[in-house]
């Protein structure tokens, strides 16, 4: 993994967790590899990851159970509410870009929806 | 997290000159640390006197609690151990020699990183490359079991792969309570690994910070902020 050596460490790799179980390669349920191992996979330290994982236990997103590990939580709910999250904080960036440079509230939709007509055709295209 | 290695008021001087002066400095245990300064900066002299291999100096270097030389060395495996081996030795027998040597070398552990490097034991020493060479050093510094690992610029040399490689040893063969200290002048090699970054400048340390505070609250990558701080205390100066 890539990381942006001027965003935390234990940020990113939460970022990479969500968008994990966002994806469905972790699922509801799934146990997370061990720290060490995920500190070999994505060459970061122990504490880094522990941070990373500590905060996920705390959000809920992840459960631990004593001496087993940490798992995906099954409460749907909250993997629902983790999607519409981190959607919304991409959105939150892109709306900050957009507003420094002044675009209206009601240009922002019009951009995005003739950008999403267009792309719509490139990909298809 | 309790303080694996303390330094207080360390000052070295040989020859008339001043190698070190006036170092303090905590590491916490289970930590990996960058050592970060321009060549000549004392990042070596440091780690030396860490390990033990120099005592006349003043101040104090506490280990895991302990100020008794013999017992520290056994606490501390140092990646310069090798300068002097015999370069027409095999490095079995090399290997060998530090199990001898080293109470606390774990023949197992070395025959699992010289496999993960893919080395061949029946070599000499002379015959390896720069980059073989490297990882048969950090094989033999790794496979001691100690409390504290100090690896003077690891990656000197090394392209990116085998870089990784070594990186991903490094995690995998920590004890969980034992620190590392790395120092490097490519600070990018190992920015990810890193909880804490100390840097040395003129012979002392000059700051020691938290990788990720330097992240969260200055918005800089590690880099920029070694070296905006090198050239920020240049313009002072």
């Amino acid at each position: 993994m890539q990381f942006d050596d001027k965003v935390p460490i234990y940020y990113q790799i939460k970022q990479y967790i969500y968008k994990e179980i966002i994806i469905e390669h972790l699922n509801p349920g799934d146990k997370l590899p061990a720290v060490r191992q995920l500190a070999v996979d994505l060459t970061v330290n122990v504490n880094t990851i522990q941070r990373a994982l500590s905060e996920l236990v705390e959000e809920e997103v992840l459960i631990t159970q004593r001496g087993k590990g940490n798992f995906v939580t099954t409460d749907m709910e909250k993997l629902v509410s983790l999607k519409q999250h981190v959607v919304e904080e991409q959105i939150e960036v892109m709306y900050d870009h957009l507003t420094e440079l002044q675009v209206t509230p009601d240009e922002v939709l019009e951009y995005l929806t003739a950008y999403m007509k267009q792309r719509k055709e490139q990909d298809n295209g | 997290m309790d303080n694996l290695l303390v330094i207080n008021q360390l000052t070295y001087k040989r020859n008339m000159r001043v190698l070190l002066d006036d170092v303090s400095l905590s590491i916490p245990a289970g930590s990996i640390i960058g050592l970060l300064g321009d060549n000549g900066a004392g990042k070596t002299t440091l780690m030396r006197l860490i390990s033990g291999a120099a005592t006349n100096y003043s101040g104090s270097i506490i280990i895991d609690g302990e100020v008794d030389k013999p017992t520290m060395k056994g606490l501390v495996s140092f990646s310069e151990q090798l300068n002097g081996a015999a370069t027409d030795a095999k490095l079995e027998d090399l290997a060998k020699f530090y199990d001898t040597i080293y109470p606390e070398f774990s023949m197992d552990n070395f025959n699992q990183l010289v496999s993960n490097f893919n080395l061949n034991l029946k070599q000499k020493l002379s015959q390896l490359s720069k980059g073989m060479r490297r990882n048969f050093v950090i094989s033999v510094t790794l496979a001691r079991r100690v409390k504290l690992y100090l690896l003077d610029e690891p990656f000197d040399g090394i392209d990116s792969m085998k870089r990784k490689k070594i990186i991903e040893n490094i995690l995998a063969w920590m004890p969980d309570d034992a620190s590392v200290i790395i120092s490097d002048h490519h600070v990018t090699d190992i920015a990810n690994l890193l909880d804490q970054v100390v840097i040395i400048k003129n012979r002392t340390i000059v700051n020691q910070i938290d990788a990720d505070k330097i992240r969260e609250e200055y918005n800089q990558s590690i880099e920029e902020y070694y070296e905006s701080f090198y050239k920020e205390v240049n313009d002072h100066a």
